[in-house]
C-alpha cells in the first residue's frame, strides 16, 4: 500500500524530473533567436485589433509591398495589452495595428510600446495622434444610431435624430448599448454625454434616464448593431461603420443616423511594440500603415472607418464628416477618468431597477 | 471469487452485512511501481496547471489584487456578482443533474428501440461549440425568436438568468447523463431481482435500491455542473444580459479594463465556491460505499415495459431530445441561410468563406491538436482515478484536487497563466550558471508555433471529466477484485492494465470522447495563447460572432459538429470491439 512515504517522496522527485528536462543555457543567447538579425531575414507578427478581413488585407498588402513575411493574430485591445504585458521580456508581437486608442494609451502607460513617430505621421491631423508619440491614428470611427426601421415603424417612432429622441417612452426596452466597462464603444457614448452636457454628473444623469429604455447592456461594443439588425430592439448605439457592415451582410432594415447635438468618435491606432525582435521592419510597417495605400484597403473588405490620412480616398459608404457634428473629445482625459466613471456607472445606473 | 460477503453492500444496514472493509493483505514491500507513477503524474500536473496558476496567483495576491478580492464582500455591485454566480451554479447543477439522470434512466432502464440514436442525441450538446446553443436559442425563442415572436407573437426577453439557465443546462447535462449511464449499466440487476423477490414494487426498488446507489453520481454530476456553469464564459457573454457572473467579470477586467491583477483576483474568488463544493463532495459523499460490481455473476437485465412507467418517461425523453434537435437544426439551417429569421435566403457563401483561407487552417490545426491531446487526457484521467481511489491513501484528496483544477479554474485564468508562464523559457539561476528547465512552449516564437501550450491546455481542461467518471466507476468496483489479482502475484501496474482498465472501459471511453469534444470546443483559455501559426476554430467562431456574421459562425459550428461526431463514432467503434469484460468474469466464476 502506498503511504505517506510515497507522497513525501513525490514532491522531491517531481522537482528532480523537472530538472531532467533542464539543461545549461548559454546566457549570451538568451536575447532570443533573431536578435539583431539583419532586416533581410526579418519577419513581422502583428497584433491586429480590427476585423479579420482588414487585418488580412493589411498584412498581405505590407508583405506584398516589402517582401517581409507578415502575419497577424486578431485580438481585442484588452487581450493585446494582457499579452504584451505577459510577454514583456520577449514580445511575441512586433506591431499593434487597429483597435481603439485608449488601449494603446493603457499599453504605453505600462511601457509596452516604443515611443516612435513614423515619418508619415506628419500628414496626419494632430487630433488623431498621441501627444507623446506612442501611437498614430490610422482610422476614425463615428458613433451613431443604428436603427431598425421596421421596428421603429411598428412602434410609431421616427428615426432618432438627437440623443433626447432615445428617451421617448415608446422606446422602452428598445435601445441597445454596450456596457462602458467592457466596450470602448459604450465608453465613447458615455464620455460623449459628459462632454456635450458639460459635467460627469449631467452625463450620468442622461445615462440614468436612458437606462429605462435600455434592454440590456451587451458586452461587445458591436453587438447592439446585430441586436437591432435582428429586430430585438429599435435602436442600437454603435460606430456607424459597423452598422453599415451589418446592413450589407443582410440586415437590410438597418439605417444609420447621427445625433444633431454632436457625437463622439474613436481613433484606431498603430504602434511599434517595445523591445520587439524586428524593430526595423516594425517601424517600416507603422510608417506604411499611415499611407493612403494602406488606408484605402478598408472599403475593399468591408471596413468603412474614415481614413486619417487626408490624401486617402473617401468611400461613399463612409460617414460624411461634413454633415456630422463631433464633440470635442479629449482622449487623454477620457482615459484618465474611465475607471472612476465606469465604477459610478456600475453602481448608480446599471445596478438600478428599470422603471 | 470470494466476494460473496460484500455483494449487496449499498443499503446494507437493513441486510445486516458489515460494510465492505478493505481487506489489508500482508504488509507488502514498498510499492515502487505505484510510487513511480505517482511521481510522474504529479510532475505532469505541476507543469500543466500548478506553475501557470502560481504565475497568476502571484498577481492576484498582490496588494491591489487583494483589495479587489475584498471588494467582492464589501462592494454591493461586486457582492451581487458573487451571489449571481452561486445562484447560476446551483440552478444549473440541480437541473442539469436531474435532466441527465432522467435521460440516462430512460436510456438504460426503459424498453424501446433506437437506443443508439437516443444516446447520440444526448451527447450532441457536448460537441456544441461555444456560442452555438446560445445563438440558436436567441434565434428561436429570443425577443424576435422564430418561435416566440414569429409564431406566437410574444415579446419574450430571455437575456439574463432564464436564458443562461436554459443554454447551460442544455449544454452541460450530457456530463451528468454519461455519468449516470455508466453507473446504471454497472448496477447489478441481481439487486433489482432481490428487491422484487422480497415483494417491493418497481417504484420502491427505484427509490430504496437504485437511487441510494447513485448518490455518488448525483454528487459528482452536481459538482461538475456547478463548476462548469460558474466557469463558463461564452454564454454569459452572449445571453447573460445584465446578469454578470464572476467569470464574465474576470474576463471584463482583463479585456475591458486591461487589468490582469483584478482579473486574477476575481478568479481567486471564483475558485472559492469550486473549492467548497469539492470539499463537500469529498467528506460527505466520499464516505458512502457503493460497491456493486463484485465479480459475481450478473443477473438478467430487466427493462421497464409497463406503459405506466414507460410512456411518461419516453415522452419526456422525446421532448428533451426534440429541443436538442431543434437547436442543432437551427445551427445547420443557419449555416445555409443568409441571416436566419431575418433574411432566410439560401446561400453557400458561409461555407465558401469558412473553407477559403482563414477557415481551413484552423480546422486542420484544431483537429490535429485535439487528437494529440485526447489519448493523453484519457489515460491520465484513468490513472488519476485509479491512484485516487485505490492506491494513494494519504493525500488522495489532494491528488484528486490537482487533477480537478483544470476544470475548477476558469479558462480565462488558465489562459493568462499559460501566457505568463510558457511564452518565455523557464530558467533558473544556480550559482553562475543558468539552467533552462523548460523552453518557451506557447506564443508565436515557441517551437511548433506555440502548439505545445495549446495541447497542454486541452489536456488539463479535459482531464477532470475522465478522472471524475473513472472515480465514480471505480468506486462501484469491489477492491477485492484488485486484491485477488494482487494476491496472485500481479504488480500494481499490471493490475491496473489487465483488471481495472477493462472494468472501467465505459468510463474510459466516455472520458476519451469528452476529452476530444471538449478540446475541440474549448474557448476561454485559448483566446490568450493562439498564435499566427496555430489558428483555433473556436477563436475563429468568436471572431465571427463578434462581427455579427452568425451565418459564418453557424457554418463553422456545423463543420466542427461533423468533425467531432465522426471522430466520436470512430472511437466508439474501435473501443467497442472487445465486448463487455464483466460478463466474461461472470461467466468464468
Amino acid at each position: 500500500m502506498i503511504n505517506k512515504r510515497v507522497v513525501g517522496a513525490v514532491s522531491a522527485a517531481a522537482v528532480m524530473s523537472l530538472s531532467v528536462v533542464g539543461c545549461a543555457v548559454d546566457t549570451s543567447s538568451t536575447a532570443g533567436p533573431g536578435a539583431g538579425g539583419a532586416p533581410a531575414d526579418a519577419k513581422l507578427t502583428v497584433a491586429c485589433g480590427a476585423m479579420e478581413e482588414i487585418c488580412d488585407a493589411w498584412t498581405k498588402g505590407f508583405a506584398a509591398k516589402t517582401g517581409i513575411p507578415t502575419n497577424f493574430v486578431r485580438l481585442s485591445s484588452g487581450e493585446t495589452v494582457a499579452r504584451l504585458g505577459a510577454t514583456k521580456a520577449a514580445p511575441e508581437f512586433d506591431v499593434w495595428h487597429g483597435g481603439p486608442a485608449d488601449g494603446y494609451g493603457a499599453a504605453a502607460n505600462q511601457g509596452l510600446l516604443e515611443q516612435y513617430v513614423p515619418e508619415n505621421a506628419k500628414d496626419i491631423p494632430e487630433k488623431y495622434k498621441d501627444a507623446n508619440g506612442y501611437w498614430t491614428g490610422v482610422y476614425v470611427g463615428v458613433l451613431g444610431f443604428c436603427s431598425n426601421t421596421k421596428v421603429l415603424a411598428e412602434k410609431g417612432v421616427g428615426i432618432p435624430q438627437s440623443w433626447d429622441d432615445l428617451l421617448d417612452p415608446l422606446l422602452k426596452s428598445q435601445v441597445s448599448t454596450a456596457h462602458p466597462s467592457t466596450s470602448g464603444t459604450a465608453f465613447t457614448t458615455l464620455w460623449t454625454q459628459v462632454v456635450r452636457l458639460g459635467s460627469e454628473d449631467a452625463g450620468l444623469a442622461f445615462m440614468a434616464k436612458l437606462h429605462n429604455n435600455v434592454l440590456q447592456y451587451t458586452k461587445s461594443g458591436t453587438a447592439p448593431g446585430q441586436v437591432a439588425g435582428r429586430g430585438e430592439v429599435a435602436v442600437g448605439l454603435v460606430f456607424s461603420h459597423d452598422c453599415v457592415v451589418y446592413k450589407e451582410r443582410g440586415m437590410t432594415d438597418l439605417e444609420v443616423s447621427f445625433p444633431s447635438e454632436g457625437t463622439g468618435f474613436e481613433v484606431g491606432g498603430v504602434a511599434v511594440v517595445a523591445n520587439g525582435k524586428n524593430q526595423q521592419a516594425a517601424r517600416q510597417y507603422a510608417n506604411w500603415a499611415l499611407t493612403p495605400e494602406a488606408q484605402e484597403l478598408g472599403p475593399t473588405v468591408g471596413s468603412y472607418q474614415l481614413p486619417t490620412n487626408p490624401a486617402s480616398r473617401i468611400d461613399a459608404r463612409m460617414a460624411n464628416l461634413d454633415d456630422i457634428v463631433l464633440v470635442d473629445y479629449d482622449f487623454a482625459k477620457a482615459a484618465e477618468r474611465k475607471k472612476d466613471l465606469t465604477a459610478r456607472f456600475d453602481a448608480e445606473i446599471a445596478a438600478q431597477p428599470k422603471e | 471469487m470470494t466476494a460473496a460477503n460484500t455483494a449487496a453492500t449499498p443499503a446494507n444496514t437493513t441486510l445486516g452485512a458489515p460494510p465492505p472493509a478493505r481487506v489489508r493483505g500482508r504488509r507488502k514491500a514498498f510499492d515502487w511501481p505505484t510510487a513511480a507513477v505517482v511521481v510522474v503524474v504529479v510532475a505532469i500536473l505541476g507543469i500543466l496547471i500548478i506553475y501557470p496558476l502560481a504565475s497568476v496567483f502571484g498577481q492576484a495576491l498582490s496588494a491591489r489584487g487583494w483589495e479587489v478580492v475584498r471588494s467582492t464582500l464589501t462592494d454591493p455591485v461586486n457582492r451581487q456578482i458573487v451571489v449571481n454566480t452561486f445562484v447560476l451554479g446551483a440552478v444549473v447543477g440541480v437541473l442539469g443533474t436531474v435532466l441527465g439522470f432522467l435521460l440516462a434512466y430512460v436510456q438504460v432502464k426503459v424498453a424501446f428501440t433506437g437506443k443508439r440514436w437516443f444516446h447520440l442525441l444526448c451527447l450532441l450538446p457536448v460537441v456544441s461549440p461555444p456560442f452555438a446553443a446560445a445563438t440558436a436559442i436567441i434565434t428561436l425563442i429570443g425577443r424576435r425568436g422564430i418561435i416566440t415572436h414569429g409564431m406566437l407573437g410574444l415579446d419574450t426577453n430571455i437575456y439574463g438568468l432564464p436564458g443562461l439557465t436554459i443554454v447551460l443546462v442544455m449544454s452541460f447535462f450530457p456530463v451528468a447523463y454519461m455519468n449516470f449511464k455508466g453507473m446504471l449499466e454497472n448496477l447489478d440487476p441481481a439487486l433489482d431481482d432481490a428487491s422484487a423477490n422480497l415483494g417491493a414494487s418497481k417504484w420502491t426498488t427505484f427509490w430504496k435500491v437504485t437511487l441510494p446507489m447513485l448518490v455518488p453520481g448525483f454528487a459528482a454530476s452536481f459538482l461538475l455542473l456547478f463548476v462548469e456553469a460558474i466557469a463558463d464564459l461564452a454564454n454569459p457573454l452572449v445571453i447573460g444580459g445584465d446578469f454578470t457572473v464572476l467569470a464574465s467579470r474576470a474576463y471584463i477586467a482583463i479585456t475591458g479594463e486591461y487589468d490582469i491583477v483584478a482579473g486574477s483576483a476575481y478568479s481567486l474568488v471564483l475558485l472559492m465556491p469550486a473549492l467548497l463544493v469539492f470539499v463537500v463532495q469529498q467528506y460527505w459523499v466520499g464516505r458512502r460505499s457503493t460497491v456493486s460490481v463484485t465479480g459475481k455473476p450478473a443477473g438478467q437485465k430487466r427493462l421497464i415495459t409497463h406503459p405506466s412507467g414507460r410512456v411518461p418517461l419516453l415522452a419526456f425523453g422525446v421532448l428533451v431530445l426534440s429541443a436538442i434537435v431543434l437547436i442543432y437544426l437551427t445551427v445547420i439551417v443557419g449555416a445555409f441561410t443568409k441571416i436566419l429569421g431575418i433574411n432566410n435566403e439560401f446561400t453557400l457563401a458561409n461555407f465558401q468563406y469558412v473553407l477559403s483561407g482563414i477557415g481551413n487552417e484552423s480546422i486542420k490545426d484544431t483537429t490535429l491538436l485535439a487528437l494529440i491531446a485526447t489519448p493523453i487526457a484519457g489515460i491520465l484521467g484513468m490513472l488519476m482515478a485509479w491512484l485516487v481511489v485505490r492506491k494513494v491513501k494519504r493525500g488522495s484528496g489532494l491528488l484528486d484536487f490537482l487533477g480537478m483544477l483544470g476544470l475548477a479554474v476558469p479558462g480565462t485564468v488558465v489562459g493568462i497563466g499559460y501566457a505568463i508562464a510558457f511564452n518565455t523559457p523557464l530558467r533558473v539561476q544556480v550559482g553562475g550558471t543558468t539552467y533552462q528547465l523548460l523552453p518557451a512552449l506557447g506564443g508565436g516564437a515557441a517551437m511548433f508555433g506555440g502548439a505545445v501550450a495549446i495541447v497542454m491546455v486541452y489536456v488539463i481542461r479535459s482531464l477532470p471529466s475522465g478522472q471524475r467518471t473513472g472515480i465514480a466507476a471505480l468506486q462501484q468496483i469491489d477492491p477485492s477484485i484488485d486484491e485477488a489479482a494482487a494476491s496472485l502475484g500481479a504488480e500494481s501496474t499490471t493490475v491496473f492494465r489487465t483488471v481495472t482498465l477493462p472494468l472501467i472501459r465505459p468510463a474510459f471511453l466516455a472520458g476519451l470522447i469528452y476529452a476530444f469534444a471538449r478540446s475541440m470546443t474549448t474557448l476561454s483559455p485559448i483566446i490568450f495563447i493562439t498564435t499566427p501559426q496555430t489558428q483555433i476554430m473556436t477563436k475563429q467562431i468568436l471572431a465571427e460572432v463578434d462581427a455579427g456574421r452568425f451565418g459564418n459562425a453557424f457554418a463553422f459550428c456545423t463543420l466542427l459538429l461533423i468533425i467531432v461526431l465522426s471522430v466520436m463514432g470512430l472511437m466508439s467503434l474501435l473501443l467497442r470491439g472487445r465486448n463487455d469484460v464483466r460478463t466474461q468474469i461472470g461467466a468464468g466464476a
